[in-house]
């Protein structure tokens, strides 16, 4: 099937999605608790101005009508308005996309980084503690809870290692406090990670450093982000390890490993040039759809670190049941899901020729 | 032969920066874990000098307070939300200063005077500046109190509709004298405007926000104008806030040159930013992170009974709740105690009546009803529901540990020998709903279940008058002409002291009457740095300028 053909068939199925995710939405909107006119205003709230917030806002109107009024919203980009703010759910979204995207991408570093070596290891020396070792740690990833993992790294990497001071250019030293060694040339100490929050964003750490030639911002991005990026990057990290693992280990048994071995390539050259090359696309395949899901699973970890991301953004809303908010990031979620499905799909058949579009 | 050359060409290149990367993201991993195994023992000492950092490392000028939940709207009235004041009345100062448990007092407004006709002028103190530079006027004062509470101009406020729920609009007499009108008595009316009057800059707000139509918004320092004693220097929306001193204040330097103001939704995220010195006041803390708190050096646990009554209602247009003896039984049958010290960890404090010690009209004669289980059976065999069979509906997540409350309550009622109790936890508006759905029992499916209230006027008219009047009020939960008299007679008493006495009067009735099972006045636990000199308050505002070090 032609590539055309291909991404129009997708996109269509991917329109049916999200036309299923809102519908599903609002249904459960429906039949959720709680009068959306008194959540806006609050407990005991005037009775006749509850009455014409229903009104205005055409909570009256029979179910069908409030589907229609929704979709015809959205057709336009239209998300609604915040019940707890008042404000434009699609602003309040986009406003916290870069941090959710940052977070997405320092995880997959994270993982990519840590679970490729770790997979190569466990492999190629299989049965030997270094692969038992790899083996447990890909367990614990995935069985340790993100909250927990989150809690504990903030309990020992802030509160037990080190007093962090995020205005570290010009802060004092704090008394007892370890200096993690640090490469002097960024011109930054460093004194253990902050408990939480972002701090400063990726643009601005990016501008201060080439056109402030100053290193600081950067290194202050670096000193909020690693832990909840440890923390996101962990289970996916456990999940590559072991895709890693098994993909080399097919690989390893194949008749062009022994053929290159009867060359007398050497074993390091095999296994980085030749075998994880081609353990790769399965890899990059799970690294794309893991990246939608890490988006809607960073919900736990920026509520734990209090990361500003579509995932806090989520929790809050649900905390106070704000519909349309809870509605706008769901929706935003699926789509960015759907999106990168697609786009891992079509570079899967870009990448191995001999998977087809079908 | 292009393709699959571009193809390997790319994946090589994949392969080499991913390979480069490993090497030097496994380097520094090993780095990292190196350093933490070497500085073990250091790491451990340096638990210690968390304590060291805090008190040496504070800076006298600057503070930072993480409250729970960050606001999302900059409009200063668009929100009834504590945290929201707790950051917004710093910029925009209320007008009068409000002592909990002892009235009003002057503040931007110099003084007050009731007159005959429903309605208070407020003197306006001279020479009082917005941050923008415009000088404060009887006519933003005005403004800015029809905007509250008139549904047609700018925001559908709770703040209207809860705080200035008596009043009804405001005039401008001259340029430093605002009439107040309202539909209740002067001493109602002063609670609602002493707690929620606050001056916006009206011609500021409008042309640049058109705040009369919509909410004020936007993501910059520029965006907030007020009076009060700080100014906005950096917004990061959803983040944080900081405020630095305003050099045109009319009143005292306040204590700290800088107050930054984040939030976190976890408690122990919270608890982790005040060990670490990244906060210096926290709030909100959960019972059982109080110990981590207590047991780290240089911060400490500052808690206070709050303005907040957590209680059961029972809905008397149905059996068997419409028995008095009955409701009074399922108030013998519970251990408020047991609750408070099991439950809460001694945080909470059991209950007599509707609102919290502190409140105007609160009854200091009243004892709580104490468990007695013995009376208790024998007045639901006097009601003549002995055998009833009842459900406890209860909130998860709202109050502080309220489902093992909600289940530590029905337990106690199933335990009398002839009633027999179930409990059903679930979200918070299913209760609010049926709070909301009034006493006709066609209208509502849940007669009993367990809310909380904070009577945040300070008066116990907020306390008591959605709950029980019975005119205009849909939404009340009990009925009963006698005790809803009693409360519309206080709201016509002008005289102050004779007011409090007749709300005194109510709340005695109401605990005869016995409406709820009463419970506890929850605890507002707060964490700070030791060298804070600060104590909170019942009406769980924060304010900077009561603290110091």
């Amino acid at each position: 099937m032609a590539m055309r053909q291909f991404l129009v068939r997708r996109l269509l199925q991917g329109i049916l999605v999200i036309w299923g995710v809102v519908t599903v939405l609002f249904g459960l909107r429906a039949v959720s608790p709680g009068d959306p006119a008194t959540l806006m205003l609050g407990e005991g709230a005037n009775r006749e101005l509850v009455e014409r917030v229903r009104e205005e806002e055409g909570l009256n109107e029979p179910i069908y009508v409030q589907y229609l009024d929704y979709v015809g919203g959205l057709l336009q980009g239209d998300l609604g308005y915040s019940w707890q703010s008042n404000r434009d759910v699609t602003a309040m979204v986009i406003e916290r996309i870069p941090a959710t995207i940052e977070l997405t991408i320092a995880a997959t570093i994270v993982a990519i980084v840590i679970a490729i070596p770790l997979g190569v290891v466990s492999a190629t020396r299989r049965n030997e503690p270094s692969d038992y070792g790899a083996t447990l740690f890909s367990l614990l990833g995935i069985s340790t809870p993100n909250f927990w993992l989150g809690l504990m790294l903030i309990l020992v990497m802030s509160v037990w290692f080190g007093i962090p001071y995020p205005t570290m250019s010009t802060a004092t030293v704090p008394v007892g406090a370890v200096r993690i060694p640090y490469p002097s040339y960024i011109g930054y100490d460093f004194y253990g990670f902050p408990t939480g929050r972002r701090g400063v964003g990726f643009p601005d750490a990016m501008r201060a450093l080439v056109f402030d030639q100053s290193a600081s911002e950067l290194g202050a991005w670096l000193r909020y982000i690693t832990l909840p990026a440890l923390t996101l990057g962990t289970y996916f990290t456990a999940l590559i390890t072991r895709l890693t693992r098994s993909g080399m280990i097919d690989e390893l048994g194949k008749p062009y490993v022994t053929a290159t071995k009867a060359k007398g390539l050497p074993n390091p050259l095999i296994r980085y040039k030749h075998v994880l090359r081609n353990t790769m696309i399965p890899i990059i395949t799970v690294l794309g759809l893991q990246m939608g899901t890490l988006m809607g699973g960073a919900v736990i970890t920026e509520t734990v670190f209090n990361w500003p991301g579509l995932g806090l953004r989520l929790v809050d809303a649900l905390r106070i049941r704000d519909w349309p908010l809870m509605q706008g990031i769901i929706i935003f979620i699926a789509l960015a899901f759907i999106v990168i499905n697609i786009v891992v799909d079509a570079l899967y058949t870009k990448l191995n020729p001999q998977v087809s579009a079908e | 032969m292009k393709g699959a050359n571009n193809y390997t060409t790319n994946r090589r290149n994949v392969l080499r920066y991913t390979a480069g990367a490993s090497t030097i993201g496994l380097a520094s991993l090993a780095g990292c874990i190196g350093d933490a195994d070497d500085d073990e023992g250091n790491g451990n000492g340096n638990g210690n000098g968390n304590g060291n950092g805090n008190g040496n490392g504070v800076d006298a000028d600057e503070l930072t307070i993480t409250l729970s939940q960050f606001p999302d709207t900059i409009d200063p009235l668009d929100h009834i939300t504590g945290d929201y004041f707790d950051i917004y009345d710093h910029i925009y100062e209320p007008l009068f200063d409000f002592v909990p448990g002892e009235g009003i007092f002057p503040r931007v407004a110099e003084d007050w005077e009731p007159q005959d006709n429903g309605t208070t002028e407020v003197y306006l103190r001279e020479g009082v500046s917005f941050h923008n530079g415009d000088t404060l006027t009887a006519e933003d004062v005005a403004w800015t109190i029809n905007r509250t509470v008139d549904p047609d101009i700018g925001v559908q406020s709770p703040i209207g509709t809860f705080g200035l729920g008596s009043i009804t609009g405001a005039d401008a007499v001259d340029d430093t004298t605002v009439a107040i009108n309202y539909n209740a008595s002067a001493g109602l009316a002063e609670f609602e405007f002493g707690n929620y009057a606050r001056a916006m800059n009206r011609q500021w707000a409008i042309d640049n926000y058109d705040a009369e139509n919509e909410a004020i918004s936007g993501a910059d320092p520029e965006d907030f104008n007020g009076t009060g004693p700080y100014q906005v220097v950096d917004f990061v929306s959803g983040e944080e806030i900081v405020v630095e001193a305003f050099d045109d204040y009319w009143g005292d330097e306040p204590p700290f040159e800088t107050v930054t103001f984040n939030a976190s939704g976890e408690s122990s995220s919270r608890v982790a930013a005040l060990e670490t010195g990244e906060a210096d006041v926290t709030m909100n803390i959960l019972p059982e992170d109080v110990n981590t708190v207590q047991e780290a050096e240089g911060v400490d646990i500052r808690n206070i009974t709050s303005f907040r009554t957590i209680f059961c209602p029972m809905k008397n247009t149905v059996a068997p709740f419409d028995s008095q003896d009955f409701r009074q039984a399922m108030n013998y049958a519970v251990d408020n105690d047991a609750i408070v010290n099991e439950i809460l960890s001694g945080f909470g404090e059991p209950t007599s009546q509707p609102v919290a010690p502190g409140i105007n009209g609160y009854n200091p004669d009243l004892e709580p009803y104490e468990q007695d289980i013995g009376r208790a059976e024998s007045l639901v065999e006097d009601s003549g529901y002995g055998g009833a069979e009842i459900t406890l509906t209860a909130p998860q997540g709202r109050y502080l540990n309220d489902a093992a409350i909600g289940e530590r309550v029905a337990d106690m009622i199933d335990q009398l020998d002839n009633v027999s109790c179930e409990v059903d936890i679930v979200d918070f508006p299913v209760v609010s709903d049926a709070n909301q759905a009034g006493v006709d029992p066609d209208e509502f499916d849940i007669p009993f279940y367990m809310i909380g209230w904070g009577t945040i006027t300070g008066d116990t008219d907020y306390g008591v008058q959605g709950f029980f009047t019975i005119p205009d009020n849909p939404a009340r939960t009990f009925d009963d002409e006698e005790l809803s008299d009693a409360i519309l007679e206080t709201q016509q008493i002008d005289d102050v002291e004779e007011r409090t006495a007749a709300l005194q009067d109510v709340n005695a009735m109401a605990r005869e009457k016995a409406p709820f099972v009463f419970l506890h006045t929850q605890e507002s636990i707060y964490g700070a740095e030791s060298s804070l000199e600060w104590e909170p308050r019942e009406d769980e505002t924060i304010y900077v300028w009561e603290m110091s070090r």
